[in-house]
């Protein structure tokens, strides 16, 4: 029987007979721009919009928040935006099934490359405890700047930059900015 | 629901069916799971896979029996007369799906008991002592024991086809007038039964077996949902809308992701390289597959309900 | 014109669902081959070690602007139908900046969260408990701030309407740009290896 911890590694009796899966190397970063592009060119075409990955963590928190205190949703135009006028699940979106794609999408590439693995990434001079504070308070952090800026990577600098919107621009040129000015802080968390 | 409800004339059934909740589809996805798990189960009693100790045929009939129960408890929660469940067995009516369901349930209870036998708990052995000369006598016969499996097998495929023949007797409802339903649902219970016992066999050889013996299942199963649609949308003018329901229609969405991405055909990849060694083994196809099955149930019995007979204005 | 397909009607919202987990799929594959999934990758960056984030982000921006303006060029595709976000200025470049420090303290960004938890990196699922977090924080002080965002609005706005000037121009001078940061990041990666195998020494 599978353990856990093996979800995401192998049988152990399997070592000996499927031989050993090395890890792949990642692909050119060009050549991913390049594809990463097209994927994003083909949502223009298709659907005539851009991609986006903070939008479900909205929705989930605005259902979290409906469920838990109603009163709290109704009159903030925020939470409203994301529930919708209440004829359909707020979790049947566009860019909840995006990101559903996403996750399989990457499971399925990690375990070709065989880079599927339970791990904690971090450098090795970090505590796992304090990397997952840091986890924690970034991913704060990135959701508030997300909902501030109306989109994050993906959402702004990605679709707007492609499309020459200023926001697009200006936000990710801001993202740089931050995340420069605040590595040096952090470096011993990765290096 | 009314037990007696079964044609458009009654009451709550036109022009939307919405009396079945979740018992209904949690009922066919534990039933077609058993069926499935009956079937491996009493196939390898049938080849002498028995011989060897860690065989899952020690195990399933246990696991078979729980998730059973569990299953005919939701279709109990599910009747509108509970204490009058046992009418159902003074009684038995050739052309009611739901009698022949009902029998063959209670007979699948002593053959999975007579497959426990194969290796009774030590405690039950302590309680009742004769139970361990039953055992004796049930291993020194080879020939039983083969013609076990052959009854499990059958009673397996009894239990899987029936759930579908209870949907298609179903007159009223479009959608689950197929020829099809049946296949479809025991094939689907076969696939994830496949999938579970593939994550549990403390067997290396039984573990790759199924593996394999799922891809051909997935594989088997997109024909006879193809088969299905195509019955549908060649049949009457209803039946072909209520194929469009699940084709773009108001179950589209759920039907090609959950269904066919993430219940057969992402599962199907990753299982087709892991048999070839490109990856390895992990319980996450698995998974997926017995969720994809699951949804299956919920959206043919909630596609089938709204699909009607007349257009609604 | 017949694209963007979805904006003439070629098929429903159910369908547009499945086009989205399709389309995801892909998004997903491209992600982790190109390491995202991880974290130490993408802050490598911010230490000029791996530029990856850089090169993978312009490329994909210059490889899809190119093919937008291509495709409307010919007449395939009608841009003012394309959706992009307007701009509200100084809250988009507050939210950039909030963004930014997040992202290389928690080390991911939304989509590349999603991709490190299916393969199986515990710390994205922290990174996106904390996501939701941020969303709540936010949400709660909606009524206090709901003034500045909406502030310096500027409407549904591109570069090109800005500083009036010809789209294509513009588009070269973001292609100049992306050749100039390729080269100067290939310049800087080299520079960091061999300052890093002079400190191993």
């Amino acid at each position: 029987m599978l353990k856990f911890k093996e979800w995401f590694s192998h049988h152990h009796e399997d070592n000996a007979m499927e031989g050993h899966i090395t890890q792949k190397h990642y692909t050119n970063p060009y050549l991913i721009g390049l594809l990463l592009g097209i994927v994003l060119l083909s949502t223009f075409l298709i659907m005539g919009r851009g991609l986006g990955a903070s939008g479900v963590l909205s929705t989930a928190v605005s259902v979290a928040v409906d469920k838990v205190a109603p009163s709290q949703t109704e009159n903030n135009d925020f939470y409203k935006g994301y529930l919708g006028d209440g004829t359909k699940n707020p979790f049947k979106d566009w860019l909840t099934f995006n990101i559903l794609g996403a996750v399989l999408g990457g499971f399925i590439s990690g375990a070709i490359s065989g880079r599927n693995k339970l791990m904690v990434e971090k450098g090795p001079r970090f505590s796992k405890g304090k990397r997952f504070l840091y986890a924690f308070i970034g991913g704060s952090l990135m959701g508030f700047g997300a909902k501030m800026a109306r989109g994050c990577t993906s959402g702004q600098a990605l679709t707007g930059g492609a499309m020459l919107s200023v926001g697009g621009w200006a936000f990710m040129i801001m993202v740089f900015v931050g995340a420069y000015g605040m590595a040096y802080f952090v470096r011993r968390q990765w290096t | 629901m009314l037990e007696i409800t079964t044609t458009r004339h009654n009451h709550m059934i036109d022009p939307i069916l919405s009396v079945w909740g979740w018992e209904i589809p949690v009922y066919l996805f534990l039933g077609g799971m058993v069926a499935g798990m009956m079937l491996i189960s009493g196939y390898f009693l049938f080849k002498g896979r028995y011989k060897e100790t860690n065989c899952s045929c020690y195990y399933l009939p246990i696991m078979s029996l729980v998730l059973l129960s569990v299953g005919m408890f939701a279709l109990f929660l599910d009747l509108e007369h509970k204490l009058y469940v046992w009418r159902l067995y003074t009684t038995f009516q050739v052309t009611s799906a739901m009698s022949w369901g009902s029998w063959i349930l209670i007979l699948v209870y002593p053959i999975l008991l007579a497959n426990m036998l194969m290796s009774p708990h030590k405690l039950i052995v302590e309680k009742v002592p004769i139970v361990k000369k039953w055992q004796e006598y049930l291993l020194s016969k080879p020939l039983l024991i083969k013609n076990l499996g052959v009854v499990t097998m059958f009673f397996g495929a009894g239990i899987g086809l029936y759930t579908g023949v209870l949907l298609s007797s179903l007159g009223a409802r479009p959608l689950w007038s197929s020829a099809v339903l049946w296949l479809l649902f025991l094939i689907s219970g076969l696939s994830g039964a496949a999938a579970f016992v593939h994550v549990i066999a403390k067997n290396v050889y039984e573990r790759e077996l199924l593996a394999k013996a799922d891809n051909a299942f997935l594989i088997i199963e997109l024909f006879i949902i193809a088969l299905f649609i195509i019955g549908l949308k060649t049949a009457t003018e209803v039946q072909a809308h209520a194929a469009d329901l699940l084709l773009f229609g108001e179950f589209a969405s759920s039907f090609w992701v959950f269904v066919i991405g993430i219940g057969i055909i992402i599962p199907l990849i990753i299982q087709l390289l892991a048999v070839n060694h490109k990856i390895h083994h992990t319980p996450i196809a698995p998974l997926l597959v017995i969720i994809g099955g699951l949804i299956l149930r919920f959206i043919i019995v909630a596609a089938g309900q709204y699909s009607h007979w007349f257009a609604l204005n | 014109m017949t694209a963007p397909l979805f904006k003439f009607g070629y098929f429903n919202d159910e369908v547009s669902l499945i086009v989205a987990f399709v389309i995801g799929i892909f998004f997903g594959l491209v992600l982790e081959k190109g390491g995202f999934g991880s974290a130490r990758m993408l802050a490598a960056q911010f230490y000029f070690t791996d530029m990856r984030v850089f090169k993978v982000m312009f490329t994909a921006i210059v490889t899809a602007m190119i093919g937008l303006f291509y495709f409307s060029w010919v007449g395939v595709l009608d841009l003012s139908l394309v959706y992009f976000g307007e701009t509200f200025l100084l809250p988009q470049l507050l939210g950039g900046l909030i963004l930014g420090v997040g992202f290389v303290i928690g080390g991911y960004c939304p989509g590349t969260s999603a991709v490190a938890i299916s393969t199986g990196r515990i710390d994205a699922i922290f990174y996106a408990l904390g996501g939701m977090f941020g969303i709540f924080v936010f949400g709660e002080m909606f009524p206090y701030i709901t003034d500045f965002f909406y502030s310096t609005a500027m409407g549904k706005i591109n570069l090109p309407e800005l500083l009036d000037i010809n789209y294509g121009l513009i588009m070269l001078v973001v292609i100049l740009m992306a050749i100039g940061g390729f080269t100067a990041a290939e310049w800087a990666e080299k520079l960091m290896a061999n300052k890093q195998s002079k400190a191993r020494g």
